[in-house]
């Protein structure tokens, strides 16, 4: 953004000045006009320094769906309707969770609880829509329901109703969910229904809120695979190597994950089958073997390969045959990223200029183009609607320029950016949750490295590791 | 004596610088009240200028869109849509051609009746629907980058099943908040400042999908024509219509404003 808002007034303000210009030759008293002039100028630079040094830290803020207002969603606490004593805690589980989850959309104004009626419904025959719909609630939305715990079953009802809605169907959504009384199944339940009411009011887009995330973790000791729920819930390791692994990739239909690891024989790629819950077997290449990335249908798989002396990237299919190299020369090209819309492009990091940039080519090699025209740009990951790559960048580099490193968005078909992330430590490994809205990244922010989400405006920032050191992560497809 | 002739003839001599003196006194006033007569006239051009160089702050913000007020919209938004879809069936002329040519008997008559009466109900849907969702009109580009304050969109949900927009107000939000999202402004013509309004049309699908994205009225740009048909074609579902929606389709008119 800020180039194009830097472009703009400069234009103005040079416009302005040709025809002040005229306006002094037209004038008699030359001398005096130029003695105005000086003291203008220097009251103006004495007022724009005093600014400038007062508020270096100034930037402008602005994102996704400006001018369009978010919907006002009010979401009750979900009423008992059994008698059972388990009902209390499943229902602070799911309470909590469903409010999480609609708060991490990005799509809506929830309206605080402080502002609620003191009856909530628990069914339908129980609400009255005007209650709701005019101040102080003013909600547009209303999602409510109830959970009861009978032997060992929990059974879940939840409504969302347009209380703003003159006519008599007033009901967007109605659903039913059954499981097994235990605090994990509740969560499971909400994370559901969170997903139904995000994807009838979000336009047809699926709910992320049950999504994983893999990440790089120290916790054991060595760098491992972990993996998470998209809030951080439930951690857990994958990989006990006892090694070095890195750069998890899941494949897009989440049945495989693929990473870079430190082998006997050197960094190879290994893969991991979530259907048999371990590693199975993966071709060996020689050289090194890093970032493997995955093409939007699960047939393929590029990574960055020096099998050929030097780092290149290469293309194979998911069993690991068929083997191309897409770029040649000395590179080094590496982290290769899909276009997740079309699967027709690839963009990819490489220094063959001196520091690293972006690059972009089709899938077979060609039209290879540079994107960033400075500093140090890593870690590119492709959106799921094709439109954007964001990427890690630091814009100055070199010695006497201490440039922070922080993500930024491209518009790829205008080369145009916005900066997400601002004076919060070094910031890498961006990568897109699937219904593009959110992008969860590694930060040094907190003095070690975590990993934390955001929505891709930069904004809603939230951290979501905190023990040991956490890098790389990767959202899972869906 | 000579002394005193002296004296005399010097104190005679003083009217000279006397007169001299008022007339420079006179001639300084004069310039000064000259200069602040310029100068006066002048006040004020050296303000705003090129003094503060590429000074930023308020042009900067000029380009942040801060939520416009919908109520000025509204009444904008009824009264030109109201026009155009009550001037569109008065234009259409061709049928007294169509009349004279079988030059027959008087079944040509029953045919501009029955044409009336299918035009009239399409304006009515649109002025309940526009009543309640005018406040739908200002939206602006997805990102900050693109969007140049002013440029707005609105729209109608026309035919279909009658009272779509009553019914499902929050579907009709969906829409309006995905179709602006999607629209670019960086794809029209820089050069464009200000432009007619873009009427599109457009069905959407059972499942949601956008179908049959037409111009309706062209705003004679065709760069901004092109963009806001992208921003319909970009998208790939608004999400499956209410399930208790009988209807197999949905059509919409959505206009597009466009000011830089």
């Amino acid at each position: 953004m800020s180039n194009l808002a830097r472009l703009i007034p400069r234009h103005t303000v040079r416009g302005q000045f040709r025809s002040h210009r005229k306006g002094i030759t037209s004038r008699h008293d030359k001398t005096s006009q130029l003695c105005r002039h000086s003291f203008v100028l220097a009251i103006f630079g004495l007022v724009f320094f005093a600014a400038v040094s007062s508020s270096a830290q100034d930037w402008i803020r602005t994102g996704t769906g400006l001018g369009v207002e978010k919907v006002r969603l009010a979401a009750s606490d979900f009423k008992p309707s059994t008698q059972d004593p388990k009902n209390a805690e499943l229902l602070k589980m799911f309470n909590e969770t469903l409010w999480n989850d609609l708060d991490n959309a990005g799509i809506f104004e929830l309206v605080s609880k402080s502002f609620y009626p003191e009856q909530v419904p628990g069914q339908p025959t129980e609400l009255t829509a005007s209650q709701w719909g005019s101040p102080p609630p003013n909600a547009s939305m209303l999602a409510f329901g109830n959970l009861g715990v009978s032997s060992d079953k929990v059974q879940v009802q939840g409504w969302l109703y347009d209380v703003k809605s003159t006519s008599n169907s007033p009901q967007v959504l109605g659903k039913q969910y059954t499981d097994s009384a235990t605090t994990d199944a509740a969560r499971t339940i909400a994370h559901k229904f969170a997903d139904e009411i995000i994807f009838r009011l979000g336009g047809g887009i699926p709910g992320i809120a049950e999504s994983k995330i893999f990440f790089v973790s120290t916790r054991s000791g060595q760098k491992e695979i972990w993996e998470m729920d998209y809030d951080g819930a439930n951690q857990h390791p994958i990989t006990h190597l006892g090694t070095i692994s890195l750069s998890p990739r899941v494949a897009p239909d989440s049945s495989r994950l693929a990473f870079s690891s430190a082998t006997k024989a050197g960094w190879e790629i290994l893969m991991y089958s979530f259907d048999l819950n371990r590693q199975v077997s993966f071709p060996r290449f020689g050289g090194m073997n890093l970032s493997p990335s995955w093409s939007p249908d699960g047939s393929k798989l590029a990574w960055s390969s020096s099998r050929n002396g030097y780092p290149n990237i290469f293309v194979a299919d998911a069993s690991g045959g068929n083997l191309k190299r897409l770029t040649t020369g000395q590179g080094p090209d590496v982290s290769p990223t899909w276009n997740r819309k079309t699967g027709a492009q690839i963009a990819f990091v490489s220094g063959r200029t001196g520091l690293p940039q972006i690059y972009t080519m089709e899938i077979d090699g060609t039209n290879v183009q540079r994107l960033t025209d400075q500093g140090y740009a890593v870690s590119p990951n492709w959106s799921p609607n094709g439109q954007f790559l964001t990427f890690s960048w630091m814009r100055k580099y070199g010695p006497g320029e201490p440039g922070s490193n922080d993500l930024y968005l491209m518009d790829i078909a205008s080369k145009q950016w916005v900066q997400l992330t601002h004076d919060a430590g070094r910031n890498d490994f961006p990568c897109w949750s699937p219904d593009g809205r959110h992008i969860v990244f590694q930060s040094h922010r907190s003095g070690s490295d975590q990993i934390y989400s955001m929505l891709a405006d930069g904004t809603n920032v939230k951290q979501l590791t905190f023990n040991g050191n956490n890098t790389q992560p990767n959202w899972s497809w869906k | 004596m000579a002394a005193s002739t002296d004296i005399y003839s010097e104190h005679g001599n003083l009217e000279k610088p006397l007169v001299w003196s008022l007339c420079l006194h006179a001639g300084f006033a004069g310039f000064v009240i000259l200069i602040a007569i310029v100068a006066g006239n002048y006040r004020g051009s050296g303000w705003g200028g090129g003094g503060g160089g590429d000074a930023m702050g308020a042009v900067l913000v000029s380009t942040v869109p801060l939520p416009a007020n919908p109520v000025q919209t509204q009444n904008v938004l009824a009264n030109e849509s109201k026009g155009l879809s009550k001037s569109q069936p008065k234009v259409e002329e061709q049928q007294p051609e169509a009349i004279p040519i079988p030059d027959k008997t008087a079944k040509v008559k029953p045919k501009p009746v029955t044409s009336a009466t299918k035009r009239k109900p399409e304006p009515e849907p649109e002025d309940t629907n526009q009543v309640p969702y005018g406040e739908g009109g200002p939206v602006s580009g997805p990102y900050g980058m693109f969007t140049a304050g002013g440029a707005k969109g609105g729209f109608g949900f026309t035919g279909g099943g009658g009272d779509f927009g009553n019914r499902y107000a929050w579907y009709v939000k969906v829409v309006q908040q995905k179709v602006s999202e999607n629209w670019l402004k960086y794809e029209v013509d820089p050069r464009i400042s200000d432009a007619n309004r873009v009427y599109l049309t457009f069905d959407i699908t059972r499942e949601g999908r956008p179908s049959n994205v037409q111009i309706e009225q062209s705003s004679g740009i065709p760069s901004l024509d092109i963009s806001a048909m992208r921003a319909i074609q970009r998208i790939d579902t608004f999400g499956p219509l209410p399930s208790d929606y009988s209807g197999n389709k949905v059509s919409v008119e959505f206009w597009f404003d466009y000011k830089r």
